[in-house]
């Protein structure tokens, strides 16, 4: 059953409807306000255990200068950027090739590489930090952009060619014959064939890609030591006390760290709706 | 080819600009305070201005990002120089050859005479690990204006007149003690404090040191006088709920009256709210027991795989000087462990050390003193404990089997 317009619903309902949506909604949203409210307010303020009343000053131009004067937080946004997009344009690019492979050649052993690529996903990345940090020293990329963006295209690469291969396989296979009857190669019809056809799905996994390499912390804190090197993630904590913390601060700083991926969202909205969905039906 | 000629070009300047600013020192810090990390920038500022040649590189991170990250680099890229805390805590790195000896700072500086109260602390089996910048003393934070209200004029002293003061507080609607142990450390003060005061420093060091098992009727005794505080309702409601700065706030708006805590909380009082708080040491329980305190030691330590040594040599030798020292401590509202230093005037500063002067000895701090497993299990039982007080059998049998697993059987 399909979900109808609440203006067909009877009367009773629609209110009732009215009623619960803004109170959930309010409710759904308690912890982001309660960031944007201690990001308003004064050190003061928290340690008199005023959380939710009104402030006995209004901060939010103070705490944001703090931010950025106490924390390199500039370089820390720029250092997010240089690390997360090449990253998504590695691991998207590696997994559309991957993905066209599985999906178009039936070659024994393609369910196989497919289970791994999918196991990979399984592993707790935490029991690979001391082989990988071994790693990056050998290869000499330890404590450089270029450790973190390798070790995320690598370990995005899974879940992106899980994705990439059965957004493919749903594909009419007809074009890819009839192109194969016009004599166009094989690298032709990956790019001006299917390429086009799967533009959704690739707004959608780089929204995805873009808010988890984003968002992560670990790998940064293995493989990154230099304060001009590090991530927003990284570069917040240390706002963050052994003992004392300035919450307000870091609600602030939380709040310009969380503002590239919703406006990434936003950007790619239309494409990640319709990316997620497409296919889910057949008709 | 022009790429080429450019790259070439770069590659060069930047194999000059490394030779030019060869010395460069790099420090991991765990001093993400607010206070502790302007003292840290100060005393980076005035080694940069005193060594011009040294360049120095330092990288902050917030302490439990810190313990995750220094198991990494301390084997791979590592710093030349870090912070960390003496005691069980340093020895634990140092057994594992990861900390370079330094008994040759503290002999060419003469360190052994400027910093006597610290020497323990910073040395395994005789050798220097680490030189100490600061250190302080742990002690009930009160409010005058709240005791007065419930008409205590004097600080107690002893444990009849803290069981006094509780009931008096207690009467006039005022929970004596706010304590936040989310973060389980704050309840292991409590512990460390009541085991010093009624078993004194020799048990307790071998308690640490796994020596004596927890079933022990000594340490039973520390449990029978703590369960005396919390049937007397001295410890605020839901403190598993709380972080220690959680808990603050019930002083600040007086529904309690005293913290067991430590100097780096003063500047989280608000300014009316600080006027009236003061200071006393953990009074006295057993008279016979000499006095003594925790004092938790915070140092510099070079890793061994470390590349730039002699420069981090210098700037642990100038951290150790006392001028150096003064500063540094008072931006921290702690103590100058060289006795050369000045001690801030403050009272609570001034406070912390003629309480410390006058101790028979000092402590690190529970989970500074003790294994790192053992200190977890402990804490856990200590907050569990402080909820329900009846189940300290087993509590304390299950601290006990951890102890067991981790120093063997007794």
């Amino acid at each position: 059953m399909y979900p109808r317009p609440i203006q067909d619903a009877p009367r009773s309902r629609q209110i009732m409807y009215k009623v619960a949506l803004p109170i959930s909604l309010i409710i759904w949203l308690l912890p982001m306000i309660a960031i944007v409210a201690t990001a308003g307010r004064s050190l003061s303020d928290l340690n008199f255990g005023n959380y939710w009343g009104i402030p006995t000053e209004w901060a939010f131009v103070d705490n944001f200068t703090e931010v950025f004067n106490s924390s390199s937080i500039g370089i820390y946004l720029i250092n997010s950027f240089i690390i997360t997009v090449p990253s998504i344009i590695g691991a998207l690019f590696l997994s559309t090739l991957a993905g066209a492979g599985l999906a178009l050649y039936r070659f024994r052993g393609r369910y196989l590489i497919l289970a791994l690529f999918i196991a990979g996903n399984f592993v707790p990345f935490q029991i690979l930090m001391i082989p990988v940090r071994q790693l990056t020293l050998d290869l000499g990329v330890y404590d450089t952009y270029w450790g973190v963006i390798l070790f995320q295209i690598a370990f995005q690469t899974g879940f992106c060619t899980f994705f990439m291969r059965n957004f493919i396989a749903d594909l009419p296979f007809e074009l890819v014959e009839a192109a194969r009857a016009e004599g166009v190669s094989e690298w032709q019809i990956l790019i001006h064939v299917i390429v086009p056809l799967v533009r959704p799905a690739l707004a959608a996994l780089a929204v995805l890609q873009f808010t988890f390499i984003w968002n992560d912390f670990f790998w940064p804190l293995i493989l990154i030591q230099s304060d001009d090197l590090r991530p927003i993630t990284l570069g917040l904590t240390t706002l963050k006390g052994q003992y004392i913390s300035s919450f307000n601060l870091l609600a602030a700083g939380s709040l310009i760290a969380a503002l590239p991926p919703v406006m990434m969202f936003f950007a790619m909205q239309r494409h990640f709706i319709a990316g997620l969905t497409l296919g889910a039906s057949k008709g | 080819m022009n790429f080429f000629k450019t790259a070439v070009c770069a590659a060069a300047l930047t194999a000059m600009a490394a030779s030019v600013s060869a010395r460069e020192l790099v420090i991991n810090a765990n001093t993400s305070d607010p206070a502790q990390r302007q003292a840290m920038e100060e005393l980076v500022a005035s080694f940069e201005s005193e060594y011009p040649e040294i360049e120095v590189v330092f990288n902050l991170y917030d302490h439990e990002a810190f313990k995750t990250a220094m198991r990494n680099f301390l084997v791979s890229d590592a710093p030349d120089l870090i912070t960390w805390n003496a005691g069980n805590r340093m020895r634990v790195f140092v057994e594992l050859g990861l900390f370079e000896d330094v008994t040759d700072v503290w002999e060419a500086e003469g360190l052994y005479e400027s910093m006597p109260a610290v020497i323990g602390a910073s040395s395994v089996d005789g050798r220097q690990y680490g030189v100490p910048y600061a250190y302080y003393a742990w002690g009930l934070y009160y409010r005058r204006d709240l005791f007065e209200q419930a008409g205590i004029t004097e600080a107690p002293t002893n444990w009849e007149e803290f069981m006094e003061v509780g009931a008096q507080l207690n009467e006039a609607g005022i929970t004596p003690v706010t304590i936040g142990t989310r973060n389980l450390w704050p309840a292991a003060g409590w512990f460390d404090f009541l085991n010093l005061r009624i078993n004194g420093a020799e048990f307790h060091a071998e308690l640490m040191d796994g020596e004596v098992a927890y079933t022990d009727d000594r340490v039973r005794a520390v449990f029978d006088a703590w369960a005396e505080l919390v049937e007397a309702d001295f410890f605020i409601d839901n403190h598993p709920g709380y972080s220690f700065q959680e808990a603050l706030p019930f002083m600040n708006q007086g529904d309690a009256a005293m913290y067991l805590l430590a100097p780096f909380i003063v500047s989280m009082f608000p300014e009316d709210v600080l006027e009236n708080v003061d200071w006393f040491p953990f009074p006295i329980i057993d008279p016979e027991v000499g006095i003594y305190e925790d004092a938790p030691t915070d140092s510099f330590h070079i890793p061994v795989n470390a590349t730039n040594k002699d420069d981090a040599r210098l700037f642990l030798a100038f951290a150790a000087r006392a001028d150096v020292q003064t500063e540094t401590a008072a931006t921290l509202d702690m103590l100058p462990p060289n006795i050369n230093a000045t001690v801030a005037e403050d009272r609570f500063t001034q406070g912390g050390f003629a309480q410390l002067s006058r101790a028979d000895g000092i402590m690190q701090f529970y989970d500074r003193d003790t294994d790192p497993a053992l200190a977890r299990v402990g804490m856990q039982g200590f907050q569990e404990f402080m909820q329900n007080p009846d189940r300290i059998d087993e509590i304390l049998e299950r601290i006990e089997a951890e102890r067991a697993r981790i120093y063997g059987e007794l």
